[in-house]
């Protein structure tokens, strides 16, 4: 909103955290870029380099970023709304040990066996469905159930997609 | 006019086998379905929904993504007229009338006149695309690699200008899309880069990763956050079909929404949004009595309805006769193109010419479809509307995980998806709006090769860029895109632009 508002106001403060904090990240981001294709070579207009564009283009992100950061300065915007920890936990949670059993892994001496869809589905289902206020818990198991038995279905045989279903015990 | 004949003879001739009929009808069945569940939007129902066209040939493949679209389309618009909730920008001027109309009882006209006008639209819309396709596959074939940067400079300034919010916000939103992008092998070179020397990265970042990551996983994160409240209208549908008196008054709102969407549509950089907007504005300047709009006039449905389908419709031009995709929803049809094998481009329509007119033949269907769908279904969507978000993510939530996980059979994309739903919520809680990232994202390698290429035709000179000699079509693009930018930024305009973004 920073760029359009015409009324502004004088003397510089923060007068909108967001904005701030959106610069700042933007800054931050174009830093790591440069940090991160550093050796890259520039090589010359005439044959671009690997490094030109993600260099160039980080410029412009940074530059983008100090623009908000002090547009932030000068022009009312809106303050940073809370973080909802309980649903990125719970949710993005549910996802990661989706992957993490569907095909089992292995970390050092910490393994996994291939779990498959019909564990790892309810998992993903129950798990994130407890970042819901209004959970409730014997709907969300029935639910988690139907659901995995949908998608199973679904994708294993009518679509035919190589999802393993549940290896350790029906070997498929 | 007779080639055009001959063309669309073929496209039916694909698209009428019975495989792809009944494909199209699911996708836009599923679309619906999906579509019309409060808080979910088109792009974040394609994204979902793009696994399950994995196991199909191309052409039916697109043909049911298309599908899914308009079904997503014009599901958003049942839940606007219902539910007061717009899916996306374009289905937010429904809500004025269209909502008022079904707190009246006359929820099923709104529908209806909706369904039909959208169906007029479609026609228009896909007659239009099948007179233009062929004329403008000749002139991209005339365009260079400079050119083609060009175009794509212009399709980001507008896509800059017509983004919701700040206009400094979605040019860093294009930037970072860019940017990322870059991520992986360089295809010049070989080289790595920014892949923090990690395995998995050095193919890039996945397109489908990143599209559900920000469109699936933090839209859920988004929604988890403000309790809801929905307004689902209690009192009764009514009766569907508009009688004469709303016929005669909706015919020449749907006439002038149809033309003003299908321009609009055409534009590179999301201009079918501005379709909608744009009919509303003319429909409430033209009545005899503009106090009547906001309390449910049909007009305030019937064409800005019109106008989204014409311009949804419309926006495939550039996409499929540039290979340039105009918004998100575009981006994500390349994307499931890339999968099957198939670089959008002019060349789809002189080698997969089956495809291209399959696929046009195909939306005029589509759009039979939804009316066949969509009105005898309305019971079915109004109990959709009633299930309870508490039920609605953990759902998508597992569609997203399968459909992740089946792109590649790869366990780790799923864990890079939650990654970049993390980074989505980040930035939605930063005010971003992240659709610019995505279409950033898409043109970003594209822009690279282009502007490589055109660097070393013109041996490392920029000059050739506005060459007005040599490259009258580049040099005018570019000005048009500063020209874009400059508008947009003067006090006056960004205001009213405010103005449509917020009403």
């Amino acid at each position: 909103m920073s760029l359009n508002k015409i009324e502004r106001a004088q003397g510089l403060r923060i007068r909108s955290q967001q904005d701030l904090a959106a610069g700042l990240f933007i800054i931050a981001l174009g830093l790591l870029a440069i940090f991160l294709s550093w050796n890259l070579p520039m090589g010359s207009l005439r044959q671009i380099g690997a490094g030109m564009l993600p260099k160039s283009i980080a410029s412009i992100c940074i530059g983008l970023g100090l623009l908000l950061a002090l547009s932030s300065l000068r022009y009312n915007g809106d303050e940073l709304s809370g973080w909802s920890w309980r649903g990125v936990i719970f949710v993005l949670g549910g996802a990661v040990l989706f992957g993490l059993t569907i095909r089992g892994f292995e970390i050092g001496s910490l393994k996994v066996p291939q779990l498959g869809l019909l564990i790892s589905g309810p998992l993903v289902v129950l798990i994130s469905g407890l970042a819901a206020e209004d959970k409730k818990w014997k709907e969300l198991i029935i639910f988690a159930v139907v659901m995995t038995l949908f998608c199973a279905l679904l994708f294993k045989y009518a679509l035919s997609l190589p999802i393993p279903l549940a290896p350790w015990l029906l070997g498929i | 006019m007779g080639e055009m004949i001959s063309h669309l003879t073929l496209g039916f001739g694909v698209a009428l086998t019975l495989q792809n009929i009944a494909l199209c009808f699911v996708g836009c069945l599923v679309g619906t379905l999906i579509g019309v569940l409060p808080g979910v939007g088109p792009i974040a129902t394609i994204a979902m929904l793009l696994p399950i066209t994995f196991g199909l040939d191309p052409v039916g493949a697109l043909i049911m993504l298309a599908g899914i679209y308009y079904g997503a389309q014009y599901g958003g618009s049942t839940t606007a007229i219902l539910v007061n909730i717009p899916g996306e920008a374009t289905s937010v001027v429904t809500t004025l009338d269209g909502h008022q109309m079904a707190k009246q009882g006359r929820a099923g006209v709104a529908l209806g006149t909706a369904a039909l006008g959208s169906f007029f639209a479609g026609c228009v819309a896909t007659l239009v695309i099948a007179a233009l396709g062929a004329p403008l596959t000749k002139l991209a074939l005339l365009f260079g690699p400079a050119e083609y940067f060009s175009l794509m400079v212009m399709g980001l300034c507008f896509a800059v200008v017509l983004a919701r919010g700040s206009i400094l916000k979605a040019f860093c939103m294009i930037m970072l899309g860019l940017l990322l992008s870059t991520v992986g092998t360089d295809l010049e070179t070989g080289q790595e880069r920014m892949t923090f020397g990690f395995p998995p990265l050095s193919d890039g970042i996945d397109f489908a990763v990143l599209a559900m990551g920000v469109f699936g996983f933090a839209e859920v994160l988004r929604n988890l956050e403000s309790p809801e409240t929905r307004d689902v209208v209690r009192t009764k549908i009514g009766r569907l079909l508009p009688n004469w008196e709303d016929i005669k008054q909706s015919i020449n709102p749907v006439l002038r929404g149809t033309t003003i969407g299908a321009i609009l549509g055409i534009l590179p950089g999301n201009g079918a949004v501005l379709g909608p907007f744009a009919s509303y504005t003319v429909e409430k300047k033209l009545a005899k009595d503009p106090s009547r709009f906001g309390r449910g006039a049909i007009e305030g449905v019937a064409g800005p309805e019109s106008a989204n389908n014409a311009g949804a419709q419309t926006a495939f031009i550039p996409l499929l006769t540039l290979g340039i995709p105009p918004n998100a929803v575009m981006a994500l049809m390349v994307g499931a193109m890339t999968i099957h094998g198939i670089i959008p481009g002019p060349q789809v329509m002189t080698k997969n010419p089956e495809l291209f007119w399959g696929m046009i033949a195909s939306m005029w269907i589509g759009n039979l479809m939804l009316l066949v769908i969509n009105l005898p279904l309305v019971g079915v969507w109004v109990k959709l509307l009633q299930v309870p978000y508490r039920l609605m993510f953990p759902a998508i939530l597992i569609f997203c995980c399968i459909g992740i996980y089946s792109v590649n059979n790869q366990p780790v994309d799923v864990a890079f998806t939650a990654l970049f739903g993390l980074f989505g919520y980040l930035l939605i809680k930063l005010g971003f709006e992240p659709a610019p990232m995505l279409l950033g994202f898409v043109l970003g390698k594209l822009m690279e090769e282009k502007l490589r290429q055109a660097l070393i035709i013109s041996r490392g000179s920029f000059y050739t860029f506005i060459d007005y000699q040599n490259r009258p079509i580049s040099l005018g693009l570019l000005i048009v895109s500063i020209i874009v930018l400059v508008i947009a930024l003067l006090p006056a305009m960004s205001k009213k632009r405010d103005e449509v973004f917020t009403e």
